[in-house]
C-alpha cells in the first residue's frame, strides 16, 4: 500500500475516534434531553486538565518514577471527576431549563461554557498559557517502512471499546433501559416509576466522562492543551453529531468519522487544507441540515395537526 | 394592561404627562451621564442599585408603569422633541471625554444590531446566531470597497446594506426545511463558516483583517477631525456619534414601522403558532425569510459604520461569541419591546466596560449574569406590551 495514502488513513482514524468521543455526548445528551449542551466540548477539555494536574502531583510528591502507572491513575481520576462535573452542570444549570424553549437552554449553555473555560483559565496554574501535554504511548510499531504509533491504535481500541460499552449499557442493563425510556416519553417514564432527574445525572455523568477521554485523547494527540481549545473541540464534534443526526448512536460514530474523512482529504489534497477544516465541517452541517434536516440518522421529525 | 382602568385615571392631565416625559427623560439622561464619566467603582454600584430600585418599583406598582405609558402616549410630540434634544446636546456634556463618546457608539452600534435581531427572535422566535455574520459582512463589503475602490462611505452604506441582505435572504433559504433548534443550528454554522472564511481568505486581510479604512467626510468636514461649535470643542469621536444615533433612529423606526404593519402581526402570529399561522393564510417561508433579510439589513449598516469608525476590522470582530452577546442582549432586555432591547445593548455594553475592577473576572460576570437571567427572568428586564389597537 501506497506510504503516503496509509499515513493518511492513520491519520483519519485517529481523528474519527477522537470525534466519535465527543460527539456521543452530544448526541446521547440530546436524544435524552432534547437540549443541545454546547458546554459539552468545555465540560470534555477539563478532562485533560485534570489528569495533568493528578500527574503532576503523583509524579512529583507521591510516586515519583512510576509513570505508566501514574498516567492511568491520572486518567480514571479525571474520567470520574469530569463526570461528576457533567452531573454538577446539569444540577446547577441545564435541569432548570427543562420546561423553558430550548433556545433558551441553548444560550445558557453557550454561556456556561465560557464560564467553564474562565475557571479553568483562573483555577489552573498559569491556566492563559498552553500546557504541554505527554504522548500516551510513545512507541512505534514498524512494518516495513510504515511506523504506526502504538498510541495511535490505542486510541482507536479504546474508542471501539467505549463504543461497544456504552452499547451495552444502552441496551443490556437496567440503566440503559430507563434512559431510553425517559428519551421515549418523559412523562410516561415517570409513571413507570423512573425518576427522570436521576436518569439525566446518570446520562451527564456517561456523557461526559466519555467526553473526558475524547478530551485526553484530543489533548495528548496534539501534544499541548490551552483552556480555550474547548470551543473548536466541541463544535467539530457538535457538528459531527449533527451530520450523523442528534439523538443517534451510531449516527455520530458515522459522523464522526465522515467529517474526519473530509478533514484528511482537505489536508492531503489542499495546500492550506487545516485552515479551512471548520468551514468545510460546517458547511456539511448546513447541507445535511437542509436536505435531511433531522442528520442522516436522525429520528424524521413528525409535525402533528 | 390585566384590569380596564377607567377612562378618568387612564388620561389623568396632559400637564401632568408632559412632566412625567420631562422628568424621565432627563433625569434618565443625567443618571446615564453621571454612569459615563465616574471614575469610582460605588458610583457605579450606587447607580445600578438606583436602576434596580426604580425597576423592583415598577414591577410592584404595575399602574405607575402605565401611567409612564399613558404619558408618553399623550405627549407624543414632547417626548420625540424632548429625546431629541438631549441626543442631540449629550455630547456637549460629556466635558470632553473622548472615552465616554466611545463608549456611547459602541453602545448605540450594538442596540441596533439588537433591534435587528429583535425582529427574528423577538417578533418571529427565529433563534438567528448569524448576526456577527451580517454585522461583518457589512463592515467587510464598505471597507472593502472604500480601501480598493476609493469609494465613498455614503455610497458603500447601501452596498454593503444590499450585499448583506442578499447573504441574509440566502441564509434564509434554509428556514424553507428546517425550524427551531435545527434552524438554529443552521445559523450558527453559517455563523462560523463566514468567520472562518473572512479569517482565510487573502483579500480579505486574513487574521490580520484590514486596516486604513478612510474616514467619512461630510461638506468637507473629516469624521476624524473634531466639532467646533460656538466655541464648544467636541472630540472626534462625536461625529460618529451623532451618526450612531441616526441609524439608532432608523432602526427604531423601522422596528416601529414594522411591529405595526401586516408584517409585525404576522411575524406574531408564526411565533404563537406557526402551524396556524400557516392555516390562516400566512406565507410563512416568505415571512420567515423577511426577518433574516431585514436583520441582516440593519446589521450591515452598524457593521459598515463600526469599520468607518474604528477603521481596522478583524475577524475576531465578528465571532459566534458575538452573535451570543447580542442574542443576550434582546433576552435581557425583553422580546419585542424596543425600548427594551435597547436598554439591553446598553446594560451589557457599558456594565463590563464600567467594571474594569473585575477586569480578570470580566467573561465569567457576564456568564454567570446572563445564566441568572435566563433563570430568574426569562422574559427579560421590560416583556413586550400588548399591541392596543384604535389610538395611535
Amino acid at each position: 500500500m501506497d506510504l503516503l495514502l496509509s499515513q493518511h488513513l492513520l491519520n483519519w482514524l485517529l481523528q474519527g475516534s477522537i470525534l466519535a468521543l465527543v460527539a456521543l455526548g452530544f448526541s446521547l445528551l440530546f436524544g435524552v434531553l432534547n437540549v443541545i449542551h454546547f458546554s459539552h466540548g468545555d465540560v470534555s477539555i477539563v478532562g485533560p486538565f485534570v489528569a495533568l494536574a493528578v500527574m503532576q502531583i503523583l509524579l512529583v510528591e507521591i510516586l515519583p518514577h512510576t509513570w505508566a502507572s501514574a498516567l492511568i491513575l491520572a486518567a480514571i481520576v479525571a474520567i470520574v471527576a469530569t463526570g461528576c462535573l457533567g452531573v454538577l452542570v446539569d444540577w446547577l444549570v441545564v435541569r432548570r431549563f427543562r420546561t423553558a424553549p430550548a433556545m433558551m437552554a441553548l444560550v445558557a449553555t453557550v454561556a456556561l461554557g465560557a464560564i467553564i473555560r474562565e475557571l479553568i483559565r483562573m483555577l489552573y496554574p498559569q491556566g492563559s498559557n498552553p500546557q504541554p501535554f505527554p504522548e500516551l504511548i510513545s512507541a512505534q510499531l514498524e512494518f516495513g517502512k510504515l511506523s504506526v504509533p502504538i498510541s495511535t491504535l490505542f486510541m482507536f481500541a479504546v474508542s471501539v471499546l467505549m463504543v461497544a460499552g456504552l452499547y451495552v449499557i444502552m441496551h443490556r442493563t437496567p440503566l440503559g433501559i430507563r434512559i431510553r425510556a425517559v428519551a421515549q416519553d418523559r412523562d410516561i417514564a415517570r409513571l413507570m416509576g423512573i425518576h427522570p432527574n436521576r436518569i439525566f445525572a446518570a446520562t451527564f455523568f456517561i456523557a461526559s466522562a466519555v467526553g473526558a477521554i475524547g478530551g485526553i485523547f484530543y489533548a495528548s494527540s496534539a501534544g499541548v492543551i490551552r483552556f480555550d481549545f474547548g470551543i473548536q473541540f466541541g463544535l467539530i464534534g457538535f457538528s459531527a453529531a449533527v451530520i450523523g443526526g442528534l439523538g443517534s448512536m451510531h449516527g455520530a460514530i458515522i459522523g464522526s468519522f465522515v467529517l474526519a474523512a473530509i478533514d484528511t482529504v482537505a489536508q492531503a489534497t489542499l495546500a492550506d487544507g487545516a485552515a479551512y477544516r471548520l468551514v468545510f465541517a460546517f458547511l456539511l452541517v448546513i447541507l445535511v441540515l437542509v436536505l435531511r434536516p433531522s442528520g442522516l440518522f436522525g429520528k424524521p421529525i413528525l409535525e402533528k395537526v | 394592561m390585566t384590569a380596564e382602568p377607567t377612562a378618568d385615571r387612564l388620561t389623568g392631565g396632559v400637564a401632568q404627562s408632559v412632566a412625567i416625559v420631562a422628568g424621565l427623560e432627563i433625569g434618565g439622561a443625567a443618571l446615564l451621564r453621571l454612569f459615563l464619566l465616574s471614575e469610582k467603582t460605588w458610583i457605579v454600584v450606587a447607580l445600578l442599585a438606583v436602576f434596580g430600585a426604580a425597576f423592583a418599583v415598577l414591577q410592584l406598582r404595575p399602574r405607575l408603569e402605565e401611567r409612564i405609558a399613558t404619558a408618553f402616549r399623550q405627549s407624543r410630540l414632547v417626548a420625540l422633541l424632548l429625546g431629541f434634544a438631549i441626543v442631540l446636546v449629550y455630547p456637549f456634556l460629556m466635558q470632553g471625554s473622548s472615552y465616554a463618546l466611545h463608549l456611547l457608539i459602541t453602545a448605540q452600534l450594538y442596540a441596533v444590531l439588537a433591534l435587528a435581531l429583535n425582529f427574528q427572535l423577538g417578533s418571529a422566535n427565529i433563534p438567528n446566531f448569524a448576526t456577527a455574520a451580517s454585522y461583518g459582512i457589512g463592515a467587510y463589503s464598505s471597507a472593502l470597497l472604500a480601501i480598493n475602490f476609493g469609494i465613498s462611505v455614503w455610497l458603500t452604506l447601501p452596498v454593503a446594506a444590499v450585499v448583506a441582505t442578499v447573504f441574509g435572504f440566502v441564509l434564509g433559504f434554509p428556514a424553507m426545511r428546517t425550524r427551531d433548534t435545527y434552524l438554529a443550528l443552521v445559523t450558527l454554522a453559517f455563523g462560523i463558516v463566514i468567520h472562518q472564511l473572512l479569517n482565510n481568505f487573502t483579500w480579505t486581510g486574513g487574521p490580520n483583517g484590514l486596516a486604513g479604512i478612510p474616514a467619512p467626510t461630510i461638506l468637507g468636514h473629516s469624521f476624524n477631525s473634531p466639532i467646533y461649535l460656538l466655541g464648544y470643542r467636541l472630540p472626534s469621536q462625536a461625529n460618529f456619534y451623532y451618526l450612531a444615533a441616526a441609524l439608532v433612529a432608523l432602526a427604531i423606526v423601522c422596528a416601529r414601522l414594522l411591529h405595526h404593519s401586516r408584517v409585525g402581526l404576522a411575524w406574531n402570529a408564526l411565533r404563537s403558532n406557526e402551524l396556524a399561522a400557516r392555516c390562516q393564510g400566512i406565507n410563512v417561508v416568505w415571512y420567515k425569510m423577511l426577518a433574516f433579510g431585514v436583520d441582516a439589513f440593519l446589521a450591515a449598516f452598524a457593521g459598515s459604520i463600526y469599520a468607518f469608525y474604528v477603521s481596522y476590522i478583524a475577524p475576531d470582530n465578528f465571532t459566534f461569541l458575538v452573535s451570543v452577546t447580542i442574542m443576550t442582549m434582546v433576552i435581557v432586555g425583553g422580546m419585542d419591546n424596543t425600548f427594551g432591547v435597547i436598554v439591553g445593548a446598553f446594560l451589557l455594553v457599558l456594565l463590563p466596560e464600567k467594571l474594569r475592577i473585575f477586569d480578570d473576572y470580566r467573561l465569567l460576570f457576564v456568564g454567570v449574569i446572563v445564566i441568572l437571567f435566563l433563570l430568574l427572568r426569562p422574559q427579560g428586564l421590560f416583556p413586550q406590551r400588548p399591541r392596543s389597537f384604535g389610538d395611535h
